[in-house]
């Protein structure tokens, strides 16, 4: 046993023997905080490369956030040393507005502390678990606080060393001092145990790489343990739209969700409860509900039970809504990817796709961003050459773990490349990108790292591969034409001059001019070839744009039916 | 002993071509010339020559032997397919040109290696193999309607003479020689045995007899078999070259000499006899100036298994033999009731004997009984 896990060991017994003392006490004092500690697994803190990557996840993400909310294009700098043995430090700083004195214990020493929990939103959050997070297993694998530095626009800078109380959930804050360089934004370092940096599809570098990807206007810098540094430049100057908060749609919403909402509702009765906090709901839907309920609509909502919020989810069901609003949605724009792309991955071949919203499960918007890049840096390179690489993002952070059980995994997995000209798909110089956007996503687990295979998300993205997979598709074949073009020219050429002198020692002719001659029938040959082969693919251009047409019409067809409302 | 009576040349010598070298080379030339015509008119360069193998050949019954049918494959240069070739073609037509203003001769062999070289620029050999020049020889000799001899190209030579016959060697001191004075090696045939240069003057011979194998030839050498029947050997040694086929034609034709051909008793062997009495598919071209449509075969036939005790002797007959003997019964020239019957029977019994095996009478029975009674009662199939 090694001096961590007797220690290890040791705290537990400790635990356990305070808590036979003082049970009840000490039942009643777990906290989050305390659950955390225990369960840092559900929390995606898990194997030792995922919980570096995850780490540096939490702290970009509150970055990216924090100065998308003050309205500030992000500069994000991140630092990874070694300093042992899976032994490391990660520095992340920013130039957001800092953080009030006040605010500091609630971002990096409170667990849950975050505004995002109940709310619909399109958001990169992860439950508020955040930075805290990362706070507290910095100490629990260290014993080390964590140093943050914040500086607020017109204020001094201050510094100090934070900890969480896990029994009480509550912040500790050391060593605070003002420091008298001007600095405005936050920047945290903090120590960790038991992790390992990998320079792998896993790995932080490639996590910011796609962060970089999916937020064109921020500017992120890294330096990793080896000290290589590398920046991904800003290709967008323009602060996304802040995501909008909506109101549930009731298909989206579950029995539990109705009995936390009543806890916060302003409304008095449930009639109103029903029209005023969910989406799409009006007079003609609380007659439909009151049809449908044994009890009173009148009632004070804080006072229902499970079984009438029950009864108010299977109305729901029955009922027939208006679609949810889709202008909650804020994708990264076709634009925005394209330049990101150009500049980071930079292929030949690049078609960017952003689809129209629409919605799953009867009550959730959502959106898809495609994007197919061909050649240059697109692909993962390993030993073997190129292979195919899939970015997944769920409202723009990259999802780098679980692919197997992700419907963007599948959706890609379900398509036929071979029809658009990729044989070989595994081994081709290909990036998939795919943008998932919803308000709400369906995860599969707690590590949020998978989307449910949602049937209308996966028809969706299926949809937009084949679109963008037909354009790769015709640029992969001329391509391809081009370069067997390339290789014909070549054959027919290295010939020439052999024949060329058989003929001169046969007729006497000009050698030089035969030279000639013959190469220029060549070339005419092949830039004949090349016309035919320009006007089938104008051919198929045709075709394939009749084809999606009415596609996305059905498409419309479809989600109008939806919006019916039922008389 | 009586002096028996020479048999002198009755039918005229014949040239299987009569067009002269200057003629064959401003054919060449033409060809040539066609294609600088049509790069320079802006056309794909073209070479135009006979399709062969079996899809144009024709069973000419009256006539007895096959010729080619009058399909024609043209290449293109600017046809990936084709380009390659097509250059061998140019270099191929190039050097035959050359060889024959400066009255050179060169076996195929060397043709190929003398054009042999890495193509500039590449790592690619004009020829890879002689297995690609030697069909791009065959290519122009049917293209400018010649014989490869006419190019001053020869393949390498096969098949031996024996017997009391006298030839006259025009290209070499006009030397008269007897092929049953040259030891028991014979005379070895010459690739060109073209009558300008190889002349018959005379033979004393009853008939000519074509064997197979070099052992078998040598066996009758050694037995005495040639004088004690008054004929004139050849042996072939396997399929027939192209100067021994033309030899076995000249003898047969000039001198009227009966011609009997005796093979191994299996498939392979039966279709030696067949190329050498109607001609091969691969140059049904010039058959009228080597095969001998009257040539009879004298054995082995697996009716001699039973005939000649030869039972224990025998071998199976291997997977090539059997499909070579359905493809045989199904050709025009092997439609008659004798030969369908034989190969029928090959497929049935799955047998064949070899000409050796006769040694297992006794090492002289082939000489003194076999081949003597076969000729004398005419024992032949057609």
């Amino acid at each position: 046993m090694t001096k961590k896990e007797v220690k290890k060991a040791n705290t537990a017994e400790e635990s356990y023997d305070e808590g036979t003392k003082k049970l009840d006490a000490e039942f009643k004092e777990h906290s989050v905080a305390e659950f955390f500690k225990k369960n840092k697994q559900m929390l995606g803190f898990y194997g030792k490369v995922r919980t570096l990557t995850m780490i540096t996840h939490e702290y970009v993400t509150n970055s990216l956030d924090a100065c998308e909310e003050a309205g500030i294009l992000p500069n994000i700098d991140v630092k990874i040393d070694e300093l042992g043995k899976e032994y490391y430090e990660v520095t992340v700083t920013d130039n957001g507005p800092g953080i009030s004195n006040t605010n500091i214990g609630k971002a990096f020493g409170k667990l849950l502390a975050g505004t995002k929990f109940h709310r619909l939103i399109q958001s990169r959050g992860q439950q508020g678990i955040g930075c805290s997070g990362c706070t507290m297993l910095s100490q629990m694998t260290t014993g080390k606080a964590s140093k943050i530095i914040t500086g607020r626009k017109g204020q001094k800078a201050i510094s100090l060393e934070i900890t969480i109380d896990p029994k009480h959930n509550e912040p500790k804050i050391t060593n605070e001092k003002e420091i008298a360089k001007a600095f405005q934004g936050t920047a945290v370092q903090a120590k960790f145990k038991d992790v390992l940096y990998r320079d792998s599809e896993q790995g932080p570098l490639e996590y910011l790489r796609r962060t970089a990807i999916s937020n064109p206007h921020a500017q992120i810098s890294f330096r990793d343990p080896m000290g290589q540094k590398i920046t991904f430049k800003r290709t967008h100057n323009k602060i996304p739209q802040l995501p909008k908060e909506v109101k549930p749609h009731p298909k989206g919403v579950t029995v539990d969700e109705i009995i936390t909402l009543v806890k916060v509702t302003k409304a008095r009765t449930v009639a109103s409860f029903i029209s005023n906090d969910f989406d799409r709901t009006g007079a003609k839907s609380i007659q439909e509900v009151k049809n449908r309920v044994s009890f009173d609509l009148n009632k004070d909502p804080k006072k229902i039970n499970w079984s009438e919020s029950e009864e108010i989810v299977k109305a729901f069901k029955e009922i027939n809504f208006i679609a949810p609003s889709t202008d909650a949605l804020r994708p990264i724009g076709e634009d925005q990817i394209k330049k990101s792309l150009d500049s980071i991955v930079k292929p030949e071949f690049l078609t960017v796709l952003t689809r129209k919203p629409t919605v799953y499960a009867g009550g959730f918007p959502f959106q898809v961003e495609i994007a197919i890049a061909y050649g240059g840096d697109a692909g993962r390179s390993n030993a073997e050459g190129r292979k195919m690489e899939i970015m997944r993002f769920a409202n723009r952070v990259p999802l780098p773990f679980d692919a197997g059980n992700c419907a963007l995994t599948h959706a890609v997995q379900s398509i036929d490349w071979k029809r658009y000209n990729i044989k070989d798909v595994e081994h081709s110089p290909v990036t998939v990108f795919i943008n998932f956007i919803s308000v709400h996503i369906p995860y599969t687990g707690a590590g949020k790292q998978s989307v449910a295979d949602e049937e209308e998300v996966l028809a969706e993205i299926r949809f937009a591969l084949m679109n963008t997979g037909r354009r790769a598709g015709i640029y992969i074949s001329h391509k391809r034409r081009e370069a067997e073009n390339q290789l014909k020219r070549k054959m027919f050429y290295k010939y020439i001059p052999e024949i060329a002198k058989a003929l001169k020692e046969i007729t006497k002719a000009n050698e030089e001019d035969i030279k000639k001659r013959m190469e220029k029938l060549v070339l005419e040959k092949l830039k004949l070839d090349e016309a035919k082969d320009a006007e089938e693919m104008a051919k198929m251009q045709d075709k394939m744009d009749k084809d999606s047409k009415s596609s996305i019409s059905k498409k419309n067809g479809k989600d109008k039916s939806k919006e019916k409302v039922k008389k | 002993m009586a002096t028996r009576k020479m048999r002198k040349p009755k039918a005229k010598a014949v040239t299987s071509e009569k067009t002269t070298t200057k003629e064959i080379a401003s054919r060449i030339k033409k060809s040539a010339e066609r294609m600088v015509k049509e790069i320079k008119a802006h056309k794909d360069p073209s070479f135009t020559t006979m399709q062969r193998g079996k899809s144009n050949v024709v069973w000419d019954e009256k006539k007895g032997y096959l010729s080619l049918g009058d399909k024609t494959v043209t290449r293109n240069f600017l046809n990936v397919a084709h380009a390659r070739k097509f250059m061998q073609t140019s270099l191929i037509m190039s050097k035959t040109n050359e060889y024959l203003l400066h009255n050179k001769t060169a076996s195929i062999r060397e043709i190929y290696y003398e054009l042999k070289h890495t193509i500039e620029g590449t790592k690619e050999n004009t020829f890879e193999g002689q297995d690609e020049s030697d069909p791009t020889i065959v290519d122009l000799e049917h293209s400018v309607n010649t014989i490869r001899e006419k190019l001053n190209l020869h393949a390498n030579p096969k098949g031996t003479l024996y017997g009391n016959i006298t030839l006259k060697d025009k290209m070499h001191h006009n030397d008269k020689f007897n092929a049953s004075k040259l030891g028991r090696g014979g005379w070895s045939i010459m690739s060109r045995m073209e009558p300008e240069e190889i002349e018959i003057i005379e033979t004393d011979a009853d008939y000519l007899l074509v064997v197979e194998t070099e052992a078998m030839f040598e066996r009758l050498i050694e037995e005495g078999f040639p004088k004690d029947n008054h004929c004139l050997l050849i042996g072939v040694g396997g399929q027939a070259a192209r100067g021994a086929r033309r030899l076995i034609h000249r003898v047969h034709k000039e001198l009227d000499l009966p011609t009997y051909v005796f093979t191994d008793g299996d498939p392979y062997g039966w279709y030696i006899y067949s190329v050498i009495k109607q001609g091969s598919m691969a140059l049904a071209a010039h058959s009228e100036f080597m095969s001998v449509p009257k040539s009879k075969f004298v054995g082995m036939t697996l009716d001699d298994i039973k005939e000649y005790k030869l039972e224990n002797v025998t071998e199976n007959m291997k997977d090539g033999d059997i499909k070579r003997a359905k493809e045989m019964m199904a050709y025009p020239w092997f439609q008659n009731k004798d030969w369908q019957a034989l190969l029928k029977k090959a497929l049935v019994d799955k047998k064949r004997i070899e000409q050796q095996a006769l040694a297992n009478r006794r090492l002289d029975f082939v000489a003194t009984h076999y081949l003597p009674e076969k000729i004398r009662n005419k024992e032949f199939l057609p």
